[in-house]
């Protein structure tokens, strides 16, 4: 039901089909029903005038034999009415036409009833009403009627009585009932022709409808379905023009935008690629170099000791920035390869815990822990990047231990039918609540005279948002000023599926209440 | 005195690595072109040999690739990129590590005193790994009676897997035991070679029973035939 009203709704060539076809049924039933109404009328018209001739004309003829007759006696004047009705009847018999002689119920009383009707026909088939009349009116007059027989059967008819006199027996009524049969007929093989007619009519039309409709609609449906493709990426797809008409003109004009479309396009990918591949090139140009001014300063830094005072720090800057210099260098190279899209996953099992407790064990191994790791006890095993997800880690961790002001940090590990997640959380110096959208930017800094404390490359927490997202997973950051920050990773179990649930809230449990009782305070 | 050969394009870091190696009491003997490589191994052959991906005439993969045919001697390869692929591409010419530039020069030189070391523990000589022998004095391993050609890591895997059969070992604790690297997670390394060496000790290598798989935490030595009981 409902993928029929899709059609309907997503279908012109249907709808417009169906639309002139209902259309097309009302017209045809309003011209149907008028011929047929009017053709009844004519064909009846046509009989009852027939039939008022016929029975006037077999009125007189027997007005002029009874008149002509002699009658001795009563008998007499019935065995010439008994004949000269069944004769009427006989003559008519092929017209479907019967007769009645009916006596009329006043003045004298009967002595000789010479009531008949031929062909066991009830003397009910002529209505009261036309009986009155004729009782009533001298002349000839006409009803419609239905005509029935002794057997049961009825018929359809017209009745035309008219009084007449006979001798020795007064006056009686006669009446001729005519069948409509054969009328009835006709008109019934008209409408049936004309149901047929309106019914090949319809379809006729439904389906000249629909093969115009579809010559218009057919280029239009391509062109959506190249536009679809076009969208999608397939630059190369065009549509096929014919002729000069309208649709041509849509085809040609389509075809244009496509073009212009894709050039752009081309022309853009080109500069970011080749903008992409400087970076990269730039930054594997630099590593060489810097491996040999690495070394030379490790060489140097090794004899320190024969140095005096001044040349011995420089010599500790010297490798200390080259560090820093080092890990710019790999986090730009990293960031250049998201931007390629040449990021490569390696997915392997992986026990997620105990990955997290060895770059905890790595970061943070000093006597003092502040860090604590509530996690399930079971492993945790998940299909990840291991290389990635350790970075992720270490991006996490290195960030809260460069925020958190020397108070604990905790970790938590919490996984669901589908899905895993990781929240790190400080109490340290957190963030606005506004810069939380930007904290995954580059080279962001939250507050840029503070900048640099810390030996972050700026590039930490935008890395880890591209290699969660590399995981079609999800990392999102709370925090407020001075109350802390807490960063969720989520991530699912299998490599690539979308996951349906998060099992960390980023927004933490402890936050809740404290919000409230700060709200209330200020009120006060 | 141990011999180093370093093979890199770059005139000033080849001459600093030889200072540095020179200053860890190796000896060194420096090449600048892959081409070059083959007749110069073949006139002296080193104990190891470091390799630079990116060299003139023939690349540093297929420099190892060469190498790997007529010795097994150990190879360090030192890459600018440390992208899956292209470490993936070196470890499967047939070296045993690698190093991403910029290296940190003290890490570099324990790196190869690692792969140059000889572990010889007090049982030498007594291990076994399903049906194949392995000989710690004579550095081989015999299936049969006939030795299976190793390069010293590939050995030293095995080694390490055979001295202990019922641990599980995680790839961190085979990159620490085998590697000498400390808090490393690169699983690509171990992969690799584990790949490399059943290829070259497994019957079927697709269905491992020496060396099997722990889903989720790493490698162990198996007992063929346990698995199908």
């Amino acid at each position: 039901m409902t993928a029929e009203k899709r059609r309907w709704r997503n279908s012109l060539v249907w709808r417009v089909t169906g639309n002139s076809v209902l259309l097309s049924l009302g017209i045809i039933w309003l011209v149907g029903s008028a011929l047929l109404s009017q053709i009844s009328t004519g064909i009846f018209n046509e009989k009852l005038n027939n039939s008022i001739s016929d029975s006037e004309t077999s009125a007189r003829s027997i007005e002029v034999q009874i008149a002509v007759a002699q009658f001795q006696n009563d008998a007499a004047v019935k065995k010439s009415v008994d004949q000269m009705i069944s004769i009427a009847s006989l003559n008519g018999a092929t017209a479907g036409r019967e007769i009645a002689l009916l006596h009329f119920p006043v003045v004298k009383p009967v002595t000789n009833n010479l009531e008949r009707t031929s062909n066991l026909l009830s003397p009910a088939s002529v209505p009261d009403s036309l009986r009155t009349l004729v009782r009533t009116k001298t002349g000839s007059h006409w009803e419609k009627t239905k005509i029935r027989y002794l057997g049961g059967k009825v018929e359809d008819g017209i009745a035309v009585g008219s009084r007449i006199e006979i001798p020795r027996a007064g006056t009686y009524e006669l009446y001729f009932l005519y069948q409509l049969n054969s009328q009835a007929n006709t008109v019934n093989l008209i409408r049936t022709s004309l149901w047929f007619t309106g019914l090949a009519l319809l379809i006729l039309i439904g389906l000249v409808t629909w093969l115009v409709i579809r010559q218009v609609v057919i280029p239009i449906r391509e062109a959506a379905e190249i536009a679809e493709q076009l969208s999608a990426g397939d630059l190369g797809r065009r549509m096929e023009v014919h002729g000069e008409n309208e649709i041509a003109r849509l085809g040609s004009s389509f075809n244009e935008m496509a073009l212009s479309m894709q050039q752009q396009i081309s022309r853009l990918e080109n500069l970011s690629r080749l903008q992409q591949r400087f970076v990269s090139d730039v930054s594997h140009e630099l590593r060489t170099p810097l491996t040999t001014i690495r070394m030379a300063s490790e060489v140097i830094n090794a004899s320190r000791g024969s140095f005096n005072s001044k040349v011995a720090r420089s010599a500790e800057l010297l490798i200390a920035q080259i560090d820093r210099f080092e890990r710019l260098l790999a986090d730009l190279l990293e960031v250049s390869r998201f931007d390629a899209e040449a990021a490569v996953m390696v997915t392997e099992p992986v026990d997620i815990i105990q990955l997290l407790k060895r770059t905890v064990d790595y970061l943070h191994p000093s006597r003092d822990k502040i860090i604590h790791i509530y996690s399930p006890l079971e492993p945790v095993i998940i299909d990840a990047d291991s290389r990635r997800i350790e970075r992720i880690f270490r991006n996490l961790i290195t960030n809260a231990l460069d925020h958190c002001d020397g108070k604990p940090i905790d970790i938590t590990i919490v996984e669901s039918e589908d899905a895993v997640a990781i929240g790190v959380r400080d109490y340290g110096i957190g963030f606005q609540e506004k810069d939380s959208a930007r904290l995954f930017d580059r080279f962001w800094r939250a507050d840029p005279a503070r900048a640099r404390v810390r030996g972050g490359t700026g590039l930490g927490l935008s890395i880890a948002l591209e290699d969660a997202k590399l995981h079609h997973g999800t990392l999102e950051a709370w925090g407020r000023l001075r109350r802390g920050a807490h960063f969720v990773l989520t991530i699912p179990k299998s490599a690539g599926v979308e996951m349906a649930s998060h099992p960390i809230p980023v927004l933490p449990p402890s936050e809740l209440s404290p919000i409230l009782i700060e709200a209330e305070d200020e009120e006060l | 005195m141990t011999l180093i050969m370093v093979v890199d394009d770059d005139q000033d870091l080849a001459e600093m690595l030889g200072i540095v190696l020179t200053g860890a009491g190796f000896e060194v003997d420096l090449v600048n072109r892959g081409d070059e490589v083959m007749d110069l191994f073949r006139a002296q052959i080193p104990d190891l040999v470091l390799l630079d991906v990116m060299l003139p005439g023939i690349n540093g993969n297929e420099v190892a690739r060469l190498i790997r045919e007529e010795s097994m001697v150990p190879i360090v390869m030192l890459t600018a990129k440390g992208d899956t692929h292209d470490v993936v591409l070196g470890l499967e010419a047939g070296a045993d590590d690698y190093m991403v530039k910029p290296f940190n020069p003290s890490e570099l030189v324990a790196r190869i005193k690692t792969r140059l070391r000889r572990v010889i523990s007090e049982t030498a000589g007594g291990l076994k790994i399903g049906d194949i022998a392995i000989d710690q004095l004579a550095h081989s391993i015999m299936r049969e009676g006939k030795v299976i050609p190793l390069t010293r890591l590939e050995f030293d895997l095995l080694v390490a897997l055979a001295k202990e059969p019922g641990r599980v070992f995680t790839r961190e604790a085979l990159l620490n035991e085998v590697w000498g690297y400390r808090h490393a997670t690169d699983t690509r390394l171990v992969n690799v070679h584990v790949q490399r060496l059943r290829s070259k000790v497994e019957t079927d290598p697709e269905n491992p029973e020496l060396i099997v798989t722990v889903r989720g935490v790493g490698y162990k030595a198996g007992v063929p035939g346990s698995k199908e009981q």
